[in-house]
């Protein structure tokens, strides 16, 4: 069973208890897969949270395409048009004089559904990136913090609880203070402040393998510990670390957007839809088609991970299929 | 059990130690110095001589560390940079209104999240449950701003002179003055002292204070002055714990002891109820008590776009000052707070469920 | 469930110590709390003659050494204040008119040790009653003030950072008047029949600047080709709000002799894009853009205006500018040094109303911001600021603007218009281009009055605070000698019923008014001025305490502190 050292958040533990049981180890790992796969694709809520991200997924792939226009063209002067016009559509009646801007134009007279568009590109690149680097670092110290023990462990599972005893925002906002605003330092905070959940996950997984680590070596063929780690317990150890993770993309997109709305997000004119949110948000009454595509746009994003994490979590939960 | 608990306890103070020092450097690798944030555009060379003087700023920073430590055991967090003040003193005035805050938002997102698992559990794959947890997820994948403004918008503008109004922003409606009960009932209190500043600190709570006192004109002000804000911070507990209650139930429902009670012909609604439910509330416990420390510093935006001073705005318009004292002192309280919160909850945790006691 | 058991305890136990506690309290009737004791004002009947036996108390720098603008203040009997100049200075009462100026009673000062930070006691027409730190600051009307009594008790200030909630308060009735409404919103406010717009004719400039000690800033050829190739109506046109206006000179018209002189450049992009590839770049080249991310009326949308002017330097003059937001403090420090290498978005806010506040403030011999200075422009403004009488001036600073447009130390582009919005129902809502809002001649049709500004005050003691969140509540407390009118540059007397100057302008000489008394009852006299005055502008008096310390308007507007130390 795993030690736990620090505070016993329900939803981390039952992603430990998602730690592959020892006996697991001896299946084929695709097998394992598969089922998951099979279950994951049963149910409704999975299938609602793919349709989501799929929908953001094929405009930020097919951004040219798809988007009339670039994403920081100025249209003064190439066009007839003010800051904040309202939306025209041709199909719903407005004049054919007026030159098309589904979505209106924004503060700096650029069309709004073109930099929704080229945001989303913005938007799931940041939040799997930033996914992708917290869970290779963090699982890389659980796993050593689980595979060395002793004062390794203790040391590095000291760190994580000193990052975690932070409120997880507003260290964000320091970091981000200190490193200076842009998109790139987004990243860093906002890794930061995850990692520690991924090293848990990690360490109770491989914590639970470890003793049978030694029975498994003896049995297998002469394959040494760090193969059978690699080949057999990473598979199985991944499974809790991408549930999380995809939850993780959507409240990085959330936070992304929060310190967009404080100034310290991405900068102009990058079209990052928190950014754009955060830009207009004085204009919510006068102007609200900028702050209210943006923010559907995210809603729709964070919606559609949530609920594939949610999927993802019942699929791959063992205590939860019968 | 003993030393269960006592293990608990000094396993998290180096945490807190640890927190106190990161604090420190953390908060000094912010570039720009406080005279220039806090004197702004006539900051001269000789007036910020004479500011970092008054403030340490000029010792070393070995030296600043050491007062710095010393300070907190002694209970001093030091002054504010921007106002001179006490740093104990403003958290005395902000935290309340966070606990307030946030102790409304967890209600809110109890009464409804709860219920919200629980349907979900027990339609499980159904297209109930995906259309309650989609709305279980709504509120924590909007942007907590966006959602506060469109509130505010709806009860304050469109709701206007009808019953359902509700003040947009702002802890009290103005020129309703709070009176601590203390000086209600004509106590004589030097809130200087750790007694007096105790007592300030529970009169700031402006809604048990006015329920003491029996101001309901007050109490009544403050209320209605929470119940947005609180909608839109109970959004991110709510999706949590409908979701934990939701994983949780259905985990139970799936045990043995369960399928061994269906077998026996139980009516399914009072298995649920009955053994299902109360063995499921446990992690929902444990998520409630931890919400409560991880609201208290991370209500920022709520609280931004509520107006409402407390701990979270405070923090943020400190980090935009370079307020260090400000920023160490409620870091420092926050964080604490935190570890606290969790030991208590590691703790109440080895006394719901027998078997970690014995780890 | 537990939570439900606990909310049920905690009731019981409200219930018991409610029951124990005495009886209710009528709370909108409040007693005024810890913070100031308030006594109702004595009307004594003050003699008109200085009474014999008068102590006058003085501040004397022994010399001009120290470098400062004022040598001595006396109060030269009980009535009357002398302050010696070390220099000419034709704006001595639009800078003395200014807020931090404000007089406190002698004592007061004692009893607080320099610093009353809450509790500030003058001679206004609003009296302290009680500031409930981060909600609001309750004041009620002074019934002796000499002046205009106010025609309501009750005046709230409240505030909020963001534009939207200030008029959403607004809109529902909660304020009766906001400052600094969305320039996105002007429009919504005047169509609004329950609300009335306020234009606020505050004189202000926006500017690009340059540091010309690093290249190619330091070829004038660059910078005038900048400035022919950057359309600012268009600027104007699509990012400030109505009745904003492209900047014919740095300073504007409304400031005597601003705008005298040839008018700035017309945007003109081919003889631009000549001029640069004449100074050797027909390609343009790389540089950055710098600004910081706050709201200020010179520049309500500094990100987007950023960007724009990122558009058109490419668009115009082929120049890749790279947009850098800074903190704001930082980007102050670095700015104002001469640090930035790239262009810095910046402007100016007029603290008193006079052409020194702009010109001087900025192209003086020792200033940083723009890299090297030029004598042809600081030797001419020397010259004018010995000019008492702004038509004589008027050959000095034309010579001036002329040179600044040769040389180009930064370029304007426009004089934002600013506004404040009141509910329709508020009879004499103001707001004056310089101080704060008059709120004695305001008249809500109710008690109560509340007004919302940005932010909170740091503190109430203006002595020591210099934004406009601290100054706007404290003027309605704290009276200086003179003040500004209500609808122009003007100065009008005060607390002073006339300053008199010499003939070269180096002594005042002010009579002030008999029969005041502090909102603490206490007398109105010439120490109060001198106590007050000195606290602030010598560094060594023992009260000279504050709130920082730093008392940065009586160093910057009287060009440094007395036994100030380095």
């Amino acid at each position: 069973m795993s030690d736990r050292i620090s505070a016993s958040d329900p939803e981390i533990e039952r992603l430990e208890g998602m730690a592959p049981e020892p006996g697991q180890l001896l299946d084929q790992p695709t097998s394992v897969w598969r089922t998951a796969l099979r279950r994951f694709l049963h149910r409704k809520i999975s299938i609602a949270g793919m349709v989501l991200v799929g929908l953001m997924a094929v405009m930020a792939i097919f951004a040219p395409l798809i988007a009339p226009y670039g994403p920081n063209e100025v249209l003064i002067g190439k066009q007839d048009v003010r800051r904040f016009e309202d939306p025209c559509i041709h199909l719903l009646g407005c004049p054919e004089s007026q030159p098309q801007h589904i979505l209106g134009l924004d503060e700096n007279v650029r069309d709004l559904f073109s930099r929704i568009v080229y945001g989303s590109r913005v938007s799931l690149t940041l939040g799997l990136s930033t996914v992708t680097v917290a869970i290779v670092i963090g699982a890389a110290l659980g796993a050593i913090a689980g595979y060395r023990g002793g004062w390794v462990d203790n040391i590095l599972m000291r760190l994580m609880d000193v990052v975690l005893g932070f409120p997880g925002f507003l260290l964000a906002i320091a970091i981000v203070a200190v490193l200076g605003p842009g998109l790139r330092n987004t990243l860093i905070a906002l890794a930061v402040v995850t990692i520690p959940q991924y090293a848990r996950v990690m360490r109770a997984s491989v914590l639970s393998i470890k003793e049978v680590d030694y029975v498994a070596a003896s049995r297998a063929l002469g394959a040494s510990s760090s193969r059978i780690l690699l080949t057999r317990i990473a598979p199985n150890a991944i499974t809790p670390l991408i549930v999380l993770g995809t939850l993780g993309i959507a409240s990085a997109i959330l936070e992304a957007a929060g310190l967009g709305f404080l100034g310290l997000g991405a900068q102009p004119p990058l079209a990052e839809w928190g950014t754009m949110l955060a830009e207009n948000r004085n204009r919510v009454f006068s102007d609200p088609h900028l702050v209210f595509f943006p923010g559907l746009a995210i809603m729709i994003t964070v919606l559609g991970f949530n609920l594939i994490g949610d999927g993802l979590r019942d699929a791959l939960d063992p205590a939860l299929n019968e | 059990m003993t030393s269960y608990i006592t293990r608990r306890i000094l396993l998290a103070i180096p945490v807190l130690i640890g927190l106190l020092v990161v604090t420190f450097f953390l908060v000094r690798l912010i570039p720009g110095d406080p005279c220039t944030a806090i004197l702004g555009e006539k900051a001269t060379p000789a007036a910020c001589r004479s500011f970092d003087q008054r403030y340490g700023l000029d010792d070393p920073i070995p030296v600043q560390l050491v007062i710095y430590v010393k300070q907190i055991f002694q209970g001093n967090l030091g002054d504010s940079l921007q106002s001179s003040r006490p740093v104990t003193q403003i958290m005395v005035e902000r935290l309340p209104l966070t606990i307030e805050l946030t102790v409304t938002a967890l209600f809110l997102a109890v009464l409804i999240g709860i219920p919200l698992g629980l349907l979900s559990a027990r339609r499980h794959n159904s297209a109930a449950d995906v259309a309650t947890m989609t709305f279980a997820n709504i509120g924590v994948s909007m942007p907590v701003f966006w959602l506060g403004l469109l509130l505010q918008y709806l009860f304050a503008l469109i709701l206007k002179d009808t019953f359902f109004a509700l003040p947009p922003s702002g802890r009290l409606s103005a020129g309703v003055l709070p009176v601590p009960f203390y000086e209600v009932w004509g106590w004589a209190v030097n809130t200087h002292t750790m007694w007096g500043g105790f007592l300030e600190f529970i009169g700031e709570f402006a809604i048990f204070n006015a329920f003491i006192t029996g101001d309901w004109h007050l109490l009544w002000d403050a209320v209605t002055h929470l119940i947005l804000p609180g909608i839109a911070l109970a959004t991110i507990p709510l999706a949590i714990i409908a979701r934990i209650t939701r994983s949780s139930l259905l985990e139970v429902l799936g045990k043995d002891y369960i399928r061994t009670a269906r077998a026996k012909g139980a009516l399914e609604r009072r298995v649920v109820a009955k053994h299902a439910f109360r063995n499921a509330m446990l992690p929902v416990v444990t998520i409630v008590g931890l919400q409560l420390g991880l609201l208290l510093g991370g209500a920022v935006l709520t609280e931004t776009v509520f107006n409402l001073s407390g701990v979270g705005k405070s923090l943020y318009e400190a980090i935009t000052a370079r307020d260090y004292a400000v920023i160490q002192g409620f870091v420092v309280v926050i964080a604490s707070g935190y570890v606290i919160v969790n030991l208590l909850v590691d703790i109440s945790y080895g006394f719901l469920d027998p078997r970690i006691r014995y780890e | 469930m537990k939570t439900t058991r606990w909310v049920a305890l905690l009731a019981l136990f409200g219930l018991i110590v409610a029951a124990c506690g005495s009886s209710t309290t009528d709370t909108t009737e409040t007693t005024a709390a810890t913070t100031t004791t308030v006594a109702p004002a004595t009307t004594t009947t003050a003699p008109a003659e200085p009474s014999a036996d008068f102590q006058g108390e003085s501040l004397d720098a022994g010399s001009c050494d120290y470098g400062g603008k004022i040598e001595s203040i006396t109060a030269l009997d009980e009535f009357t204040v002398e302050f010696d100049l070390c220099s000419s200075d034709p704006a001595f009462l639009q800078k003395a008119a200014f807020t931090p100026f404000g007089i406190q009673p002698e004592e007061h000062l004692q009893e607080t040790g320099g610093a009353p930070l809450d509790n500030p006691i003058g001679t206004g027409p609003f009296m302290l009653e009680q500031w409930d730190r981060g909600n609001q600051i309750v004041f009620k009307a002074n019934p002796d003030y000499y002046g205009q009594v106010p025609a309501f008790d009750t005046l709230v200030y409240r505030w909020a950072t963001e534009g939207a909630q200030r008029l959403l308060e607004l809109q529902s009735g909660n304020v009766d008047q906001i400052t600094n409404p969305s320039p996105e919103d002007f429009q919504t406010i005047q169509d609004d029949p329950n609300l009335q717009f306020i234009p606020i004719a505050n004189p202000n400039v926006f500017y690009m600047g340059f540091t010309n000690t690093f290249a190619p800033f330091d070829d004038v050829n660059v910078r005038q080709a900048i400035a022919k190739g950057i359309d600012r109506q268009r600027i104007v046109d699509n990012f400030y709000p109505d009745g904003s206006v492209v900047a014919s000179h740095f300073t504007p018209c409304a400031i005597p002799n601003g705008c005298t002189g040839d008018d700035w450049y017309d945007f003109d992009p081919e003889a631009a894009r000549q001029q640069l590839a004449d100074a050797g770049f027909p390609d343009g080249f790389s540089t950055k853009i710098f600004y910081r991310d706050v709201f200020r009326t010179y520049l309500p949308d500094p990100g987007a205006v950023a960007v724009e002017i990122q558009t058109q330097l490419k668009d115009n003059l082929n120049i890749d500018a790279e947009v850098v937001v800074m903190e704001s403090g930082d980007f102050i420090d670095q700015s104002t040094s001469g640090n930035l290498d790239g262009i810095h978005l910046l402007g100016w806010g007029a603290d008193y109303p006079h052409i020194t506040n702009f010109l001087d403030f900025h192209f003086n011999e020792n200033q940083t911001q723009f890299g090297n200075n030029f004598p042809e422009i600081y030797d001419a403004l020397k010259q004018g600021a010995k000019i008492g009488n702004p038509d004589d001036a008027v050959d000095v600073y034309t010579t001036a603007n002329n040179a600044i447009k040769d040389l180009v130390p930064m370029i304007p582009i426009a004089h934002g218009a600013a506004a404040s919005a009141a509910l329709a129902s508020v009879e004499g809502a103001n707001y004056p281009p310089f101080g704060a809002p008059q709120f004695e001649f305001t008249n809500p049709g109710k008690d109560t009055f509340v007004y919302m500004q940005n932010n909170e005050p740091i503190s109430l003691y203006c002595a020591d605070e210099t934004d406009g969140e601290s100054l706007s509540p404290c003027q309605q407390v704290v009276e200086p000698l003179y003040t500004y009118a209500i609808d122009s540059g003007d100065v009008v007397p005060r607390l002073a019923t006339s300053c008199d100057p010499n003939e070269d302008l180096t002594v005042w000489t002010c009579h002030l008014r008999t029969g005041v008394t502090f909102h603490d009852g206490s007398t109105f006299d010439a120490n109060d001025v001198v106590a007050s005055w000195s606290v602030g502008l010598d560094a060594s008096n023992p009260l000279h305490v504050g709130n920082t310390g730093g008392f940065d308007y009586f160093a910057y507007l009287w060009d440094g502190l007395m036994n100030a130390e380095g």
